[in-house]
């Protein structure tokens, strides 16, 4: 099934190279995730149906 | 801190609301109409305006660009202000935008009919359009970023990322799609050609479904399905890992679209790959939106906008699903230029674009007119009798596809195709697509409803056209962060500039990854000494079968299974097509692949069936094309023609311009006189000669080739 992949002619570095950029970004991504704010996460989650109301904003 | 008092505009959502149900309207009765000439030639209506070949990308345009574009500005107006707690920066701005695409759409409508296309799908508008697109897009770009700038809300909630991905990944594709030398105020030529080209429109084409017809309806999705169901989304964290996965892998698979062609074989995998990595960040976005609903499934059961917003993303997660199946190259061999691909495309956009703009426009008319629906029965019925609709659509067109795609691939025990006539494929599809065009009219039906409910909505109240808000404005922060603050995201998330470059960044990777090494590698397009550019009247025919728009069902692309070689000839070679700008490999193979016609039949069968294909095939679905006769050719364009195309690298002799006409007379009367010799009188200087002289070039050089040609697969 994964021949299609696997048997590239010579093209397997285009493939393997822009497997790996996506790899490293989704890690960083991934670990930007993990240490972010939760109380962040609540403020932005609820920002559209809180919109009416009229509070401080959230300190950075 | 003094509270600011200040408006929303409403007046400008209302505009592209209304604009959205109009221009839907027109878009699905020309697509329905369309439908209706596939199974019954006669409603090409008998002139050259209102064939297929030009109805085609007339309805395409008029959903995507009209029908979802106006939809799109609708929910960012509304949305953007209310998140950014801030009037939309510019009125002016505003209703530049308005009417600037009104009139764009407005130009299509009277250009394509009149056959003044480039042949790029979805890219179908000349340069002239393309120019003015590019000034309507950065109007809007303006006028958002301008808001953005004097927001009230420090933070950009993640509806605005998806609306600025779309914003600089459009401008992108817009304009690298659209490089094109202009020959006359209403003609241009590509510059790039054959396998090249093809990369280029197909990354466009396929991140046009990517950047318009879904990240903005995330974006929407993300704001207005919490507004309805009243809570928040079910994972933030989810939806900026989505974000970010979705704008870096969408990008390239473009090739997907064009496997077992002369694409190099490393760029087909290339897409294969990144499409099946796509399921994960599109299922992503369809979790988080159904999840959202957890614990609010009764006020489904009550709420209307909700069922449309239900519907649209189980539709969404089907042709998600789908779609990475289909660039699986087992899979896709079977259901590339089938009616399948048409169910795919139909399940996303009715489903997931026309029933989220249903469901929104269904909770945001009566707020902007503070007032309650007209009929809540009306709308109910318009959701049952518009599932019925996508329903009777796609199921017709899945059985199509796979009843076509296996037929063409069916060979007899004694191995030779069990259907050899191309056209017995086609008439035993016809009860699906008689079945497909009611579901389209069931689903237009509920569309025409649709516009009744609210136009009485409208009717009832006064539009509240400036809305009242107030906010607290933003402080200037000094420091932007502490020092060792990590969280660079929620930099990002106050920094729109940086976090457009950023994304601009993302998305650019994946497309020069593909297209960098395609066109400075020779081996990649290997080079057939055999093959000469097009003669002077072959050109001019040429540009008559992009004006008649044959491109929307004939391919010109042999893929390399027994079951194509042996009905059409060789296999198609990326070197054979290094003259054509632009490419006209087709997506949909309506009728038969043309690439090896040339040759195979004689002028006059070309003239008989042109003139009337059932003639020389019984039961044939292509309309007539009389007016090939009637019309004489243009050759004052020749020259200016063979100049663009000595610009564009293509290797007549120098002066060529000026003397082509002479060779082209003498072919077209070579023609003509042919055609006399079988007792078909038609004067040389008619469209018909030209069309046919191209016809018959059509895949022949490669035939006095002595040489191996490169595999670049």
């Amino acid at each position: 099934m994964f021949n299609q992949i696997k048997d590239l002619a010579g093209g397997e570095i285009y493939l393997i190279t822009s497997l790996l950029m996506f790899m490293v970004f989704f890690l960083i991504v991934g670990i930007y995730l993990l240490k972010l704010n939760k109380k962040h996460i609540e403020f932005m989650r609820e920002l559209p149906i809180q919109e009416n109301k009229i509070e401080e904003h959230e300190e950075d | 801190m003094q509270l600011e008092k200040f408006t929303y505009d409403n007046k400008i959502v209302r505009n592209f609301g209304i604009a959205t149900i109009v221009w839907g309207i027109i878009g699905m009765t020309v697509g329905l109409l369309a439908a209706m000439q596939l199974f019954k030639p006669a409603m090409n209506l008998g002139n050259q305006y209102t064939t297929f070949g030009r109805i085609r990308p007339l309805h395409t345009n008029a959903v995507v660009f009209a029908f979802v574009g106006n939809a799109i500005f609708m929910g960012v107006y509304y949305s953007l202000q209310r998140l950014l707690k801030a009037r939309m920066f510019s009125d002016a701005l505003s209703k530049i935008h308005f009417w600037g695409w009104q009139l764009i759409i407005l130009s299509a409508v009277i250009t394509l009919p009149l056959g003044y296309t480039t042949s790029h799908e979805y890219a179908e508008l000349e340069w002239p359009i393309d120019i003015a697109i590019t000034i309507i897009w950065v109007v809007f770009g303006v006028n958002m970023f301008g808001t953005i700038f004097k927001r009230r809300e420090r933070h950009l909630y993640v509806a605005i990322w998806f609306y600025i991905a779309t914003f600089v990944t459009i401008a992108v594709l817009h304009i690298v799609n659209s490089f094109e030398l202009p020959i006359s105020f209403m003609k241009s030529y590509y510059v790039y050609a054959g396998v090249q080209d093809a990369l280029v429109q197909w990354w466009y084409g396929h991140n046009a479904v990517a950047f318009f017809l879904t990240t903005p309806y995330l974006g929407m999705m993300y704001y207005f399905l919490p507004k309805m169901a009243n809570r928040p989304v079910y994972s933030y964290k989810l939806s900026i890992l989505h974000f970010w996965s979705l704008i870096f892998i969408y990008i390239w698979a473009g090739p997907h679209h064009l496997l077992y062609t002369s694409l190099p074989g490393w760029a087909q995998s290339l897409g294969v790959a990144f499409s099946i990595m796509l399921i994960a960040p599109s299922w992503g976005g369809m979790i988080n939106g159904l999840l959202t609903l957890r614990g609010a499934w009764d006020k489904v059961r009550e709420d209307v906008t909700l069922k449309f917003m239900v519907v649209a993303l189980t539709a969404y997660g089907m042709a998600t699903f789908e779609g990475p199946l289909l660039s699986l190259k087992q899979i896709n061999g079977v259901a590339h230029f089938t009616d399948w691909i048409v169910a795919h495309v139909h399940v996303g956009a009715l489903g997931w674009n026309g029933f989220l703009t249903f469901g929104i426009m269904y909770w945001l008319i009566p707020r902007i007119y503070k007032t309650e629906l007209y009929s809540e029965k009306l709308a109910g019925f318009h959701f049952w009798i518009g599932t019925l609709g996508i329903l009777f659509y796609a199921v017709p067109m899945y059985w199509a596809g796979f009843t076509q795609g296996l037929m063409w691939k069916e060979f007899t025990p004694e191995g030779l195709l069990k259907y050899p006539n191309f056209l017995a494929t086609t008439l035993q599809i016809i009860p699906m697509h008689i079945l497909r065009s009611i579901g389209g009219a069931l689903y237009l039906t509920g569309v025409i409803v649709m516009a009744y409910n609210l136009s009485k909505t409208m009717l009832s109240a006064k539009l509240v056209a400036n809305e009242p808000a107030e906010a607290m404005p933003l402080t200037k922060i000094i420091v932007d962060s502490a020092p060792g603050d990590k969280a660079w995201h929620r930099v990002l998330e106050r920094k729109p500039i940086k976090f457009m470059v950023f994304s601009l960044i993302i998305i650019l990777i994946g497309g020069m990854v593909e297209m960098m090494p395609t066109f400075t590698i020779q081996s990649n397009v290997p080079t057939i000494a055999s093959v000469k550019p097009y003669s002077a009247l072959e050109l001019q025919g040429r540009d008559l079968y992009i004006r008649e728009g044959c491109v929307n069902c004939h391919t010109q692309t042999v893929r390399p299974f027994r079951s194509e070689t042996e009905r059409y000839g060789e296999y198609s070679k990326a070197g054979e097509f290094v003259y054509d700008h632009p490419f006209l490999w087709g997506s949909k193979r309506t009728g038969p692949d043309l690439h090896r016609i040339g040759g195979k039949y004689g002028d006059t069968w070309h003239f008989n069936h042109l003139v009337d294909p059932t003639s020389m095939s019984p039961g044939s679905i292509m309309p007539p094309y009389p007016w090939l006769i009637e019309q004489k050719l243009d050759i004052a364009t020749t020259a200016s023609k063979i100049r663009a195309m000595q610009t564009l690298g293509v290797p007549y002799p120098e002066g060529y311009d000026k003397i082509a006409n002479d060779d082209l007379k003498i072919q077209a009367e070579g023609i003509a006189l042919d055609l006399k010799q079988n007792n078909i009188k038609v004067k040389s200087d008619r469209e018909i000669v030209a069309i046919i002289a191209y016809l018959q070039r059509l895949g022949t050089d490669i035939k006095a080739n002595k040489e191996p040609i490169p595999s670049n697969q």
